[in-house]
């Protein structure tokens, strides 16, 4: 599942295997504060974020980048939300503190959950999903949150 | 149509009830969807053959330095005070993995669990001991053979039960009833001689791996499952599962099985089911 998520967002077989191995390494570094209450979760989202953050890592290095204009948009997307490389990104969401908006934004926008199935994912309510995914839309145009 | 992320918590069974018995009815019924499915569960054993557990595992036990010298020790006898902490986090550091990757475990618990639809009834075996006249039947399941290996670790025991919605694993002191099918699986982390069988509340005991009474060998690493399932009698108040290993070879006696238990040459691992409404 890891590998076809990292797959499917990087297009790319030799980075999903590396970014997969990444995912498990980000979660065991926080093993002690790890939530298994909903495995599939936290690996699926933890491989979204480490994604979204390599595309645009990518593409601030002026590196090409094999993504639709869609997932560019939202991995370049700012998120004040999204800090979490400096705030301690797995304690945050160990605390079960809400997901990157980006994150949520893949998964809705990208993944086609609706905001229900989005809100259950991330730990949050659906109004607090559709504010957030408001907030990134006034940075990504195309974002159309229903 | 049913989303990617939808399918793949499908195939971990990591959906609400509800949700996932809507999708097994249309795997029943839906030969578009049974084919998705179908495709996933061969794809992750590609993945897994590609990237086994264990490179998985050495890549993070690298990255969080707790491996060093300790892997070539890993698995030894002989530990010396520092080797032995460098093994105490490489365990923990497996136990980890083991636990991320029970996202596929359950996967293929699910492959393997569709796969013994077809082959029951087909394969009643013989390879089970019936001793002392127990009621208990014997029926075929595919072999659930998994990848994970527990190098380094305790010998252990798991004990899964096959329900409507699938197989999942039982936790010690679980109840059972009458008519459960009751899978077991074990690992050695070395070669040794290894015997299972229980005991049922009637007392009656049941060999369910072994050449008569006598332990066979067993070879390290992967998890193995017996080739057969059990099912549950009537025999009231429990069902005692013993999985004996030692070094040497060993055999149990049907009329006196304390006296294998209080050996000091074999380690003993128990695992009890209470029955429901006993």
């Amino acid at each position: 599942m890891v590998y076809r998520r990292c797959l499917q967002l990087l297009r790319d077989d030799a980075e999903a295997c590396d970014l997969m191995q990444d995912v498990f390494l980000r979660i065991y570094s926080a093993s002690e504060r790890l939530d298994m209450e909903s495995p599939s979760s936290l690996l699926w989202n933890t491989a979204t974020r480490l994604c979204l953050n390599r595309i645009r890592d990518k593409r601030r290095r002026g590196l090409d980048v094999d993504s639709s204009s869609l997932l560019l948009s939202i991995a370049c997307a700012e998120d004040e939300h999204d800090d979490y490389e400096t705030k301690n990104v797995l304690a945050k969401l160990f605390s079960k503190e809400p997901e990157s908006s980006r994150t949520m934004a893949v998964l809705h926008f990208v993944d086609g959950m609706t905001l229900e199935e989005t809100a259950r994912e991330v730990g949050l309510s659906v109004s607090g999903v559709r504010k957030r995914l408001r907030g990134l839309q006034a940075k990504v145009k195309t974002l159309e949150v229903q | 149509m049913i989303p990617d992320w939808k399918l793949e918590r499908f195939l971990t069974g990591d959906l609400p009830e509800e949700e996932m018995n809507k999708l097994r009815e249309l795997e029943a019924n839906d030969a578009v969807f049974a084919n998705r499915v179908k495709m996933l569960r061969e794809d992750n054993k590609a993945i897994l053959s590609k990237l086994p557990f264990e490179t998985l595992a050495e890549r993070i036990a690298d990255a969080t330095d707790v491996a060093g010298e300790g892997r070539a020790n890993l698995g030894t006898v002989t530990e010396t005070a520092g080797t032995a902490a460098k093994n105490a986090a490489r365990f923990t550091l497996v136990k980890f993995a083991a636990a991320a990757m029970f996202v596929f475990a359950v996967a293929l618990v699910a492959f393997f669990a569709q796969r013994e639809t077809s082959v029951m009834n087909e394969r009643v075996g013989s390879d089970v001991a019936n001793v002392n006249g127990s009621q208990n039947t014997q029926v075929a399941l595919a072999e659930i053979q998994s990848d994970t290996r527990i190098k380094g670790l305790e010998a252990r025991m798991e004990v899964w039960k096959k329900t409507s919605a699938g197989i999942v694993q039982l936790n010690d002191l679980d109840s059972v009833g009458e008519g459960d099918e009751i899978q077991l699986r074990y690992a050695v982390p070395e070669k040794c001689f290894g015997l299972l069988f229980s005991m049922d509340g009637n007392g009656a005991l049941t060999l369910h791996m072994g050449d008569g009474v006598k332990a066979v060998e067993l070879a390290p690493g992967k998890m193995n499952s017996l080739p057969f399932a059990y099912k549950l009698d009537d025999a009231p108040y429990f069902e005692k599962f013993f999985f004996v290993t030692s070094p040497k070879e060993f055999a149990v006696e049907e009329n006196d099985v304390d006296k294998l238990l209080k050996r000091s040459d074999v380690k003993v691992i128990g695992f009890t089911l209470k029955k429901a409404g006993k």
